[in-house]
């Protein structure tokens, strides 16, 4: 595919999740990125781990099926690490609150490492 | 435990009650069967320990369905049609924002979710179909049987008295027992019962279920109680590229019997890989002791004096099962069950009660059998309990039968068996085979001192435990200096504590100190 990749910036992070664009924010990944997910349900110690750009397509394509009204306040830029807060809400008000730090190599996302909480 | 909060959803001007647990990517609704009460259903370990695991990888989103549990009650003339439950469904999923889910149906949930995912393939990811079934009279109950379950639930709903044509392997579990009667009383009125039973009867989507276009799963107990196996089967061999997972066990409600088994298979389906459970489960011995005729002894001796006898055993067994780092779990009028770490201490245990009780003029016949019981259940109920007391159920006056796991655990340790061959049990992979305990030889020096534990019993894995254990080393550490996951640390230090008989994690290390592990 001749498609021209994005530079994976701040702007560009808020404009994919702002828009739940799955396509977009799969173009952000390397080939072997992972995605870290820490939460309630899944401690530090046993993260949920998404591998790969199957995988990781399945989990944004997931993730962009739900009417969800994200926003994206901060992002912050320090060389190969960009880190962004997420604050979301469903339909029905519940809420969900998220910092997310991604790590560059290439210009692409290797690791993706999220920690969020919700209303339940 | 913190319950999710219960919110509610506008389906056609009635209300629906749902909970939402977990942040997963993945959105699956869990369709209940016959009945449900969502708040209830977290006072129950075995639906809490299903739900939790079920949102460490997926959002779940539950709900009651209209006229049940939490949700508006209807008239009882105008219970849901699949239909209904179907807008339901699209109307909680609207009200949390899922676009597509995938559907997890259980018993009767199972029909209902098949034609949601032919109606609605662009808002269906996936099928789940648990212990279900395409129709009511074939798979569940023929008209005569269902003809009398709706005489029993006129005279007994509420009682609990269903139970036992749901899951028999609880239904001598006096906690489990108490909850499914308040199950019934919570989900839906007497008459509500009846109805709505009487619409489930009516249920066949057999002619739809070649229609189906999304991924499919089909998980089915071999020994389902409730609906039938060949049930399960007709929908793996109907839905077009379903795949079928069997696995052991009779119990039917998908919250009992081996959870974990049945949520790897989904988490596998849904997500191409499935972690560990989380290490709320150990390896445990347990005992079952039962009067051998006790109206026989209890008319030898007059009532009093028998009354006066079980009291005195009772007060033996406890010291006894405390002596040997047990606790008691439950007793009866005629039974005793004890709950140990170390299945040579559950067998020295037995025999000092054995001697006891004949002291006393009772016979007692005793079942000892090894497995996972769950940590956060202050009773050891589930599949390890009900083994052991099948097991003292076929154990003779007199007699100390132990399970293959048992002997095996307990090798080194100066016990002798005598093979009794084997026996099936539902919910076991394989028979069970069955030894008796033979009587010591006029005290052998060996046993009346156990052996220095046998280091040539672990695995290569386990000595490496064993040396961190020694090293100070606590799961955690152990399981990142090992790249492990915890529990499967947890299970080694538990295999380890077992094979070598010791009580705790400190005789352990200062055991791994002694020899130089």
């Amino acid at each position: 595919m001749a498609t021209t990749l994005t530079a994976v910036s701040g702007p560009a992070i808020k404009r994919a999740i702002e828009a739940r664009d799955a396509e977009a924010f799969i173009g952000f990944y390397g080939d072997d990125a992972t995605i870290r997910v820490v939460d309630r349900n899944n401690p530090p110690s046993r993260p949920r781990e998404v591998k790969g750009r199957a995988a990781i397509r399945a989990f944004w394509d997931d993730m962009c099926s739900r009417n969800i009204a994200h926003r994206v306040d901060v992002t912050i830029a320090e060389g190969d690490r960009l880190a962004f807060t997420q604050d979301c809400t469903y339909p029905d008000g519940a809420k969900v609150f998220g910092i997310a730090v991604l790590e560059l190599a290439g210009g692409r996302i290797a690791r993706h490492t999220v920690v969020h909480a919700w209303d339940e | 435990m913190q319950t999710p909060h219960t919110r509610y959803a506008l389906s056609g001007g009635v209300r629906i009650a749902y909970q939402v647990t977990g942040q997963g990517p993945i959105d699956l609704v869990f369709v209940p069967g016959f009945i449900s009460n969502l708040e209830l259903h977290w006072e129950e370990p075995g639906y809490s320990h299903l739900l939790r695991r079920l949102s460490a990888f997926a959002r779940v989103i539950h709900f009651d369905k209209r006229g049940t549990g939490l949700s508006d009650r209807v008239d009882v003339q105008h219970l849901p049609d699949l239909e209904t439950r179907m807008d339901d469904v699209r109307a909680v999923m609207d009200a949390v924002g899922s676009g597509r889910a995938a559907l997890l149906g259980a018993s009767e949930g199972a029909p209902m979710s098949i034609l949601f995912a032919a109606t609605y393939p662009e808002r269906t990811r996936a099928l789940v179909l648990y212990g279900g079934y395409a129709q009511f009279h074939s798979a569940v109950l023929s008209a005569e049987q269902f003809a009398d379950f709706v005489r029993k639930a006129e005279q007994s709903w509420g009682t609990g008295a269903s139970l036992a044509s749901f899951a028999p392997g609880l239904v001598h579990d006096p906690r489990f027992s108490a909850w499914w009667a308040r199950f019934e009383r919570l989900s839906v009125s007497p008459t509500a019962a009846i109805a709505l039973a009487r619409m489930n009867a009516t249920i066949d989507v057999r002619g739809v279920l070649g229609a189906i276009r999304v991924p499919t799963l089909v998980i089915h107990r071999r020994e389902d109680a409730r609906v039938k196996f060949a049930a399960g089967r007709f929908l793996a061999e109907r839905i077009p590229g379903a795949r079928f997972v069997e696995l052991p066990g009779r119990d039917h409600p998908i919250w009992t019997g081996d959870i974990d088994r049945v949520v790897d298979a989904i988490e596998e389906f849904l997500t191409g890989t499935h972690s560990a459970a989380a290490s709320d489960r150990v390896l445990a011995t347990l005992l079952v002791a039962r009067l051998a005729h006790p109206e026989r002894a209890a008319a030898r001796l007059g009532d009093r004096l028998w009354a006066e006898r079980i009291a005195h055993l009772h007060g033996r067994a406890d010291e006894i099962t405390a002596r040997h780092g047990g606790r008691v779990i439950g007793s009866g009028s005629e039974t005793i069950a004890a709950r140990f770490d170390g299945s040579a201490r559950a067998v020295h245990a037995a025999v000092a009660l054995r001697h006891e009780s004949a002291a006393l003029g009772i016979a007692l016949a005793i079942g000892v059998h090894a497995g996972e019981v769950d940590l956060r259940s202050t009773q050891a109920a589930g599949l390890a309990l009900h083994v052991a007391e099948r097991i003292a159920a076929l154990a003779g006056a007199g007699e100390i039968l132990v399970s293959g796991v048992v002997r095996d655990l307990v090798a080194g340790s100066g016990l002798h068996f005598k093979e009794r061959g084997a026996t099936t049990i539902g919910g076991m992979d394989g028979p069970v085979p069955l030894l008796a305990v033979v009587a010591e030889q006029h005290l052998e020096p060996r046993a009346r001192s156990p052996a220095e534990p046998d280091l040539a019993a672990l695995s290569g894995r386990e000595r490496e435990v064993l040396g961190l254990i020694a090293d100070g080393l606590g799961n955690a550490a152990i399981a990142a200096r090992l790249a492990l996951s915890e529990h499967t640390v947890k299970r080694h230090v538990a295999n380890i504590l077992l094979k070598l008989d010791l009580p705790t994690r400190a005789a352990a290390a200062a055991f791994a100190a002694r020899r130089r592990v």
